[in-house]
């Protein structure tokens, strides 16, 4: 894949189209109230007694069906803690009610990666530049070839090896995204602030650490190793289960990919064409939704990161009606057929390109 | 184990003392980590609504309707109140916050203490105001038996401990609150000296605590009660005032009700040159939308870090302090990531994506999509 072409509609269409989805937002935004600070709480409450309920299997039961179970809430915790709770809270979709348990700025997860960074990498530099090469740093998490763009090196013959290690230990991968190791080798980041983020990064992976496989584990007294052992694959499923959502929402096949020189000068209506072009989404069930956060509703999110999230299923038949209108692609598909198309990526740009020469168009 | 530095000057309730260390050390960050003190808070409240280790909360005990518009709320607060604590309780004249969820969002509105100091119960009055977001809220929805949060008393218009011989307790409309309170402690304290109340309203229907005071009158000698009922005779002007009390010079007066009573009241003393103490309580009400065209240069004060810059209002505000040399927190510049989020103190802003006006004290802006349309206070 090579870099989107300038849109094909004309200033006056994009300047209508910013309109539409302007409204959009509105439409919601000036409706927010009690049912969006309930769904919420009660997101927090099943999240709480989800992770007492496994805490308690993993504890107090005996044999390996409870141990399953255990390990099944208290993934179901951690992914709702993460997903729609932890990165909808800090998106600041929740700032509006004024409790400061759904403050963006002091809100803090169940992860190893630090909020306050979180919020850097991920609300600052993500959510600004999507998709843009070379300035979201998203784009194959520094680790990953996704597209023509990008310059292969050997380094990628390990691809397929590199994108199961970031998925098994995908909380890691983010934890760590905030460092900006690549800058700081080549000088971009002076040492003592490299050290700094370091330090808060090594702090937070302590502290899960000293939560996961130390303290709840001693509580357990002889049951420790199926304690251990239980949060080890909670904490596992949770990082998989997040690797293919967060994948399937920009990899995909058909998601644009720009250049910075393009984005230039960006009016809002050419961002939300951006932010649509370069999100995916997923179709499935409602308890799919909440689990994925409702980033199975990646395109809405990037249009509107402050809306509550549950918000965006009645969005979303909105903007796709929008793209039919301008004859924009509103790329969505399964869970399955989608990440069928971010291996296919991510094993395509394993190999060497075959004409060096080819330039992005 | 950390502890919190506890507020010097603050008395401590004994659950206070239980609660303190405990709720420090849910704060400690590797604690915090674990189990989130809003965790611990939301267990309490779900075993009894009034459990706490943070928060003042108040059960509804009775709601008094006083007149047509105005409801008085007794309130029976958790241990964490600092209520009872002789010198250190509420003084008469306070007042309290109290903090509710109305459609989602949290408010925050003061009202007068209306009871008397270092009752077991507390009381706030409330008139309805028509058009307003709390009080009909009030009004309507809060039944007996109901648990809200409330602060500490608070305010320093206030009786002194020791008190002067000649009084005057002047009020008009809804601001009898406070002044009530302080008659009601003038009564606790048996008071020897000699207070004049003054209480100035449209007619006797809308005369709140007309029973009590009247009665009062009647079994408390140190008492003159002078009533002023604009529909009968004619609208309140300081010359009423000074006629009904011509010992005005002599008297210390507490006073409390419209800014523009107590405008009048406040020229009037300035004009006469008059010595003796005068002290008000005005409830400023939030400040009407906008009071600057786009352009008029306003000051925008930096509340924490006690600097100040002039705009001309036309560009962020997170651009306008840059170029006035100063750096505050920021990422997207574009108004999705919040890293430029702070508490505006008060003011009125625009936001530049919904071209709204908002004119709510301590509301969250950003300041990169948010222009001054007012003079602006910040949490910065």
């Amino acid at each position: 894949m090579s870099f989107a072409k300038p849109t094909h509609l004309t200033r006056q269409q994009v300047d209508d189209f910013e309109r539409e989805v302007d409204a959009i937002r509105a439409s919601v935004m000036n409706d927010l109230g009690q049912s969006d600070v309930d769904h919420i709480r009660r997101m927090i409450r099943i999240c709480r007694a989800s992770e007492v309920g496994g805490r308690a299997l993993l504890h107090f039961g005996v044999g390996p069906l409870s141990w399953v179970a255990g390990v099944l809430a208290l993934a179901n915790a951690k992914i709702l803690d993460n997903m729609e709770i932890g990165h909808n809270v800090m998106h600041g979709q929740y700032d509006w009610t004024g409790d400061p348990a759904l403050n963006s700025q002091k809100f803090e997860w169940d992860i190893a990666c630090d909020g306050e960074q979180w919020r850097h990498s991920h609300n600052v530099t993500h959510h600004t530049y999507t998709n843009i090469l070379g300035k979201d740093r998203d784009l194959g998490y520094s680790l990953l070839r996704m597209t023509d763009a990008q310059k292969w090196k050997p380094r990628h013959w390990l691809q397929p090896m590199a994108n199961l290690m970031l998925a098994a230990g995908f909380q890691y991968g983010v934890g760590s995204h905030d460092l900006e190791i690549g800058k700081y080798t080549h000088g971009a980041i002076s040492k003592p602030e490299f050290k700094a983020r370091l330090n808060r990064f090594l702090t937070k992976t302590a502290k899960q650490w000293f939560k996961d496989y130390l303290l709840f584990p001693a509580l357990a007294l002889w049951s420790a190793p199926r304690v251990l052992a239980g949060n080890f694959c909670a904490n596992l499923i949770r990082n998989l289960w997040t690797y293919v959502v967060i994948f399937c929402g920009h990899f995909t096949d058909g998601v644009a990919i720009y250049r910075e020189e393009d984005t230039r000068n960006e009016t809002r209506g050419d961002w939300y064409l951006r932010q649509l072009s370069g999100s995916s989404n997923l179709e499935g069930g409602r308890v799919f939704h909440i689990l994925t956060g409702h980033l199975s509703h990646q395109i809405e999110h990037h249009l509107f990161p402050d809306m509550p999230a549950h918000r965006y299923l009645e969005v979303a038949p909105k903007i796709r009606l929008l793209c039919v209108k301008y004859g924009l692609l509103y790329n969505t598909g399964s869970l399955y057929s989608q990440y069928k198309t971010v291996m296919k990526r991510i094993l395509t740009h394993t190999l060497p390109p075959k004409n060096a020469t080819t330039s992005p168009a | 184990m950390m502890i919190a530095a506890s507020n010097s000057a603050a008395p401590s309730t004994w659950v206070e003392k239980l609660a303190a260390p405990l709720k420090a050390a849910l704060q400690h960050p590797w604690v915090e980590s674990i189990v989130r003190l809003s965790a611990v808070e939301d267990t309490l409240r779900s075993l009894h609504p009034m459990l706490s280790l943070t928060e003042v909360r108040a059960q509804v005990v009775r709601i008094v309707d006083e007149t047509a518009d105005t409801k008085t709320f007794v309130l029976q607060p958790n241990a964490l109140w600092h209520g009872r604590h002789g010198e250190h309780g509420p003084r008469a004249g306070q007042f309290v916050q109290l903090r509710l969820e109305i459609n989602g969002r949290r408010v925050e509105r003061i009202y007068s203490l209306s009871s008397r100091p270092g009752a077991r119960l507390l009381a706030v009055t409330v008139k309805r105001q028509a058009g307003g977001l709390v009080s009909p809220h009030l009004h309507e929805h809060l039944k007996v038996g109901d648990v809200i949060t409330i602060g500490q008393a608070d305010g320093d218009f206030t009786l002194p401990t020791l008190l002067p011989a000649k009084m005057l307790l002047l009020s008009a409309g809804s601001g009898i609150t406070p002044v009530m309170s302080m008659l009601r402690d003038l009564k606790a304290r048996n008071y020897q000296g000699d207070v004049v109340f003054m209480h100035v309203c449209r007619n006797p229907a809308e005369f709140i605590f007309a029973k009590e005071l009247l009665s009062t009158a009647n079994r408390f000698p140190a008492l003159s009660l002078l009533l002023h009922f604009d529909d009968s005779v004619g609208r309140f002007t300081p010359d009423s005032l000074q006629s009904a009390v011509p010992d005005l010079g002599e008297r210390a007066t507490w006073m409390c009700g419209p800014s523009g009573f107590m405008d009048a009241v406040e020229g009037h003393w300035a004009t006469n040159n008059l010595t003796a103490p005068l002290k008000s309580e005005r409830f400023v009400a939030i400040p009407m939308l906008p009071t600057t065209s786009p352009g008029t240069p306003v000051t925008v004060m930096l509340a924490l870090s006690g600097e100040q810059f002039v705009t001309s209002g036309n560009a962020p505000l997170l651009e306008q302090a840059e170029k006035a040399g100063l750096s505050p927190k920021h990422g997207c510049r574009i108004g999705i990531c919040r890293s430029c989020q702070c508490t505006k103190k008060s003011g009125t802003v625009e936001n530049l994506q919904t071209g709204e006006l908002s004119s709510m004290p301590n509301e969250q802006i950003r300041l990169c999509i948010s222009v001054a349309r007012t003079d602006l206070s910040l949490d910065l």
